[in-house]
């Protein structure tokens, strides 16, 4: 996982659920956070690849189960380089 | 093991069955269970089909984790026929466990990789999860119109669940029902609307048919270029449909002369402590086709065709600007709508500008699923 990414979709994460950056982690998930339903997953998605300019495979969304595994799946996507 | 989309086979019922049982278990709505048989009762695939159901599962390891189907269906969308699917029954397991709301968003976009023209209708309102994930996904949209005409108010004043739901409005109901004061307010505001409107045609009549024959086939050619989307309503598609050996649906033929004008299908709905309607008798208006000028007298006569049936109330939902009207010629008003249209881009681009062409897209309650109840 790159911490640039990490360091984005954190962010992004804080704005959409309205929590501090700080207790956004990489192993924060869905059964932490009560407004994580399946829009705002849909948002969380939409707001990433808007951010990375890419989009997910219905595969892919899968894995989205923790903030630390789409930080991953970023940079898997689009390398270490952005 | 990671999620994966498949259609629906006869291995999958056990899962299926479980994945109510825990939908259930959870607390999701009653009417959130998917169908324990992998052949739709509604609409199955069949040699030669072009109107078919299919459905598909998002499966974890062999364990049901969402479902969804696909209602296959040919439309005209500006003046061309496409193949066009609408998205329904999408249920998710992240109703009941949050770890699982990444399904919603897999259904949604495994769908779309299968069939981009897709389209959802019905929804039951904004405020629920599916119309706000195609909301965030910029969906284009609108509420189909919803009507309603009172034919018995004295009934309707005193069983109308939905309306009856404080003391105070309950108090207010009877006394409109027994005074006689609510029975002459209500039968006043609709027949003056039909008088100021005037809908009903000297020479025109209506006749209840078997099934739909050359003469829908006729009609429909005719019809199809005074609509930017509508389904395809030809005999053949309509006796699918509408099969001729389902007695629930009523079929009326609308001529003036020898020249058919229109035809609509209507049902009876009742049911015993209905949320909304009570135990009311409810005709529906679940489908109509004409050409758009002559919605005012297909929709009069149909309307009185249902009353003279005995129903308490008449619903109908109609996108049309037209029909629309025509409803309102006829007597109806329009009453909250939580009838939702909405389609990716890649199907609005096609009925651009699409705020002018909503207006003359065709969609009734037969185009959703609102036909299955009446199998």
């Amino acid at each position: 996982m790159n911490e640039a990414h990490f360091a984005k979709i954190r962010g992004i994460a804080a704005d959409l659920f309205q929590m501090g950056r700080e207790q956004i982690t990489a192993e924060t998930s869905p059964a932490q956070i009560p407004a994580w339903d399946s829009v705002q997953h849909l948002n969380l998605i939409l707001s990433v690849e808007q951010e990375f300019g890419l989009q997910f495979e219905p595969e892919e969304i899968d894995q989205v189960r923790s903030i630390g595994r789409l930080a991953a799946l970023v940079t898997q996507k689009v390398g270490n380089s952005r | 093991m990671p999620i994966v989309v498949r259609p629906y086979s006869e291995e999958h019922v056990p899962a299926v069955r479980d994945f109510n049982r825990r939908l259930r278990a959870g607390g999701a709505p009653r009417e959130f269970s998917f169908p324990e048989s992998p052949v739709p009762r509604w609409l199955p695939r069949g040699e030669g089909r072009k109107v078919y159901n299919e459905f598909f599962l998002a499966l974890e390891d062999g364990v049901v984790r969402g479902t969804y189907a696909v209602k296959t269906q040919e439309f005209s969308v500006a003046g061309e026929v496409r193949s066009i699917g609408f998205y329904h029954h999408p249920y998710s397991e992240g109703i009941v466990d949050r770890a699982y709301s990444a399904v919603g968003v897999l259904l949604l976009r495994d769908a779309l990789r299968r069939q981009p023209e897709l389209f959802a209708l019905g929804m039951g309102g904004y405020d629920r999860p599916l119309p706000q994930m195609l909301m965030a996904m910029k969906w284009a949209h609108f509420l189909v119109p919803f009507y309603f005409q009172v034919i018995h108010p004295g009934r309707f004043l005193r069983r109308m669940q939905g309306l009856r739901t404080t003391a105070f409005r309950r108090w207010m109901m009877d006394l409109g029902a027994f005074s006689g004061a609510g029975w002459l307010g209500i039968h006043a505001a609709q027949a003056w609307r039909r008088l100021s409107r005037g809908s009903r045609r000297r020479g025109v009549c209506v006749e209840s048919v078997a099934s739909f024959g050359d003469w829908a086939d006729e009609l429909w050619r005719e019809c199809q270029p005074h609509y930017s989307m509508v389904a395809v309503r030809d005999a053949g598609t309509l006796n699918v449909l509408f099969p001729p050996q389902n007695a629930k649906f009523l079929r009326l033929r609308i001529r003036h002369g020898s020249r058919t004008m229109g035809w609509a299908v209507v049902a009876e709905r009742r049911e015993e402590n209905h949320p909304q309607y009570g135990d009311l008798r409810v005709g529906v208006i679940l489908d109509c086709l004409a050409r758009p000028e002559d919605a005012p007298p297909v929709m009069a006569e149909t309307a009185a065709a249902l009353a003279a049936r005995g129903v308490d109330l008449i619903t109908s939902n109609q996108s049309h600007a037209r029909w629309c009207r025509a409803l309102e010629q006829a007597g109806f008003f329009a009453g909250p709508s939580n009838f939702i249209f909405a389609a990716p881009k890649i199907l609005a681009d096609r009925l651009q500008p699409f705020d002018q062409k909503k207006l003359t897209m065709h969609f009734t309650r037969a185009d959703g699923d609102g036909l299955y109840q009446y199998l």
